[in-house]
């Protein structure tokens, strides 16, 4: 027998998920818009604003960038906080508690500032555009690898890693042999993590993109502000979320969906 | 050999976020203490002008109590629906309650640039809201919706909530239910045992969903700009009019009003809501 309160928590949790959802599912049923601007409901589907993405030299170049940069920030930041997960997994003390939060620190750390404080230290020593970016997004994404590998990493057992050490391997025989094997999905699951952010990150690459290198969100940005919300807008849009679906949708089938709710 | 093997691992990530994250904020506090100058990145001479600067213009401290003020509705709406949602997941059977997640999830992957243009598409002029309303005949004239604070404030609201509830959700499922139980057992009423049981218990999610709601519409700059228009200004957007005025020293010196807001604020939540003291909290 359903109470006041749980049909009322049932109302909020309704307008709660449509208020989140609905402005992602306008977006992607504009993409599909044949009119020159958006009616609702929509007259028909066709695919022309996707063609005219596409016809687009900047639109096409700015997706292209932004799928390179992810692509290699992802794989950079995962080895990177892989390193630092396996090397904390098993320490504690202060100086590890230290370590532990300059690890995770770029979570909570308002990216606004580290975009502008880049920005000047680049200015100083002459970083190319696309270079600074990636250490940027490196720096944004390592955190989300080393969570995933330090969870996967601490449930092990050392036992396994002796054992490969008694047996004469060497530290990085054991790694590659033993700890790896048991610890990708976590090491995979960071990847995507930091991916996504990276693909879709607005906060560096604001202050970081130059004339001529710019990733997609940030087109979209300037798109929006100087020449106003065309349909164009929208299937760039729609491109930019079908690229995580499908993402996700693989890695998901890899490492299962537990894992990926988790891992945020 | 050990010890080289332990430098092997931590060095690299080390040294990224020694050069690419701890140097850069140092050198910005270190530009926010010079003048500015026409020529160079920042002029010769140590001033702390930035910042009184700041504190003696009534521009600025109106631009800042503005990011306060709707930083505040935020979070106070995103804590009221943001709870009973989240009890609601919570609640759920397992299976459920990892799709109601992954519900909650994947907007959070989509970029704020995309969600934010789906909130235009809907306020703007001519966008769904306006046009659904006027064909429904309800409507004579459009309503300017989009460009103003409460735009701002339902845009981020919405764009910030997965992480309010996902926080609050996780520390709900992990609940004790023996708590709620022995609270009922003992004769306290629902009402009773929720405020002095259950929220007490929520305390470690609410601390970790209000610090990532605030931090990140500290940072919205994107959000803002696109909903609330050029002319609801907060200090994100004063950061970002320095930097493209070339005024490195006055965006450096708002940068770090900002980060301490932010530390401010992180501080004394951690310190009102005490999350380290609900036993076996691990978030």
């Amino acid at each position: 027998m359903p109470t006041a309160g749980s049909v009322l928590r049932a109302a909020a949790t309704l307008v709660a998920f449509a208020l989140i959802v609905v402005p992602i599912l306008i977006v992607v049923l504009a993409a599909f818009s044949p009119s020159d601007y958006f009616q609702f409901p929509p007259p028909g589907l066709s695919m022309r604003w996707f063609i005219e993405f596409f016809r687009l030299d900047n639109m096409r170049s700015a997706f292209a960038l932004s799928v390179e940069l992810a692509l290699a920030s992802a794989t950079i930041a995962t080895i990177l906080g892989t390193l630092a997960a396996l090397y904390l997994a098993r320490r504690g003390g202060m100086l590890a508690n230290i370590l532990q939060s300059l690890f995770v620190a770029p979570l909570v750390f308002p990216t606004i500032i580290l975009g502008v404080a880049l920005l000047l230290l680049y200015k100083t020593i002459g970083m190319p555009v696309f270079s600074g970016l990636l250490l940027a997004h490196c720096v944004v994404g390592m955190p989300y690898g080393f969570r995933t590998v330090l969870a996967s990493a601490q449930g092990l057992d050392p036992s396994l890693e002796e054992a490969g050490q008694s047996l004469g391997a060497g530290p990085l025989r054991t790694l590659v042999l033993v700890t790896l094997p048991l610890i990708w999905p976590g090491v995979l699951s960071g990847w995507l993590f930091a991916f996504i952010v990276s693909f879709g990150e607005l906060n560096t690459a604001l202050f970081l993109t130059g004339p001529g290198v710019t990733t997609l969100p940030i087109e979209i940005f300037s798109y929006l502000q100087f020449q106003g919300s065309q349909l164009v807008i929208a299937a760039a849009s729609s491109i930019q979320i079908a690229l995580i679906v499908i993402l996700v949708a693989v890695v998901e089938r890899i490492v299962g969906i537990a894992r990926i709710t988790r891992a945020r | 050999m050990r010890s080289a093997w332990r430098w092997f691992l931590l060095a690299p990530p080390l040294a990224l976020l020694l050069v690419f994250f701890v140097v850069p904020v140092v050198y910005l506090f270190w530009v926010s203490l010079h003048a500015g100058s026409t020529s160079e990145l920042y002029g010769a001479s140590l001033t702390l002008r930035n910042y009184t600067a700041l504190v003696g213009d009534s521009f600025y401290l109106t631009i800042i109590g503005r990011t306060l003020a709707i930083a505040a509705v935020i979070l106070g709406l995103c804590l009221v629906i943001g709870y009973p949602v989240a009890y609601f997941v919570a609640m759920l059977p397992p299976r459920r309650r990892m799709l109601a997640t992954l519900v909650l999830l994947f907007p959070l992957m989509v970029s704020n640039v995309v969600r934010a243009y789906g909130w235009v598409a809907l306020l703007e002029r001519r966008g769904v809201v306006n046009t659904t309303l006027h064909d429904l005949g309800l409507l004579d004239a459009p309503l300017a919706l989009l460009y103003t604070p409460s735009a701002v404030v339902v845009a981020l609201m919405t764009i910030l909530l997965p992480y309010m509830v996902i926080s609050i959700a996780n520390t709900l499922a992990g609940l004790d239910r023996r708590y709620l139980e022995a609270a009922q057992a003992l004769g306290a009423s629902p009402v009773r045992t929720f405020l002095h049981v259950t929220l007490p218990l929520s305390a470690p999610g609410i601390a970790s969903g209000t610090l990532l709601v605030f931090l990140l519409t500290l940072s919205a700059y994107v959000t803002i700009t696109l909903v609330g228009g050029p002319r609801s200004k907060l200090l994100v957007s004063m950061i970002y009019d320095s930097v493209t005025a070339f005024q490195w020293p006055r965006a450096a010196a708002l940068a770090f009003v900002l980060l301490v807001l932010a530390l401010a604020f992180t501080a004394g939540m951690l310190a009102l809501l005490r999350p380290g003291r609900v036993q076996g909290s691990a978030r």
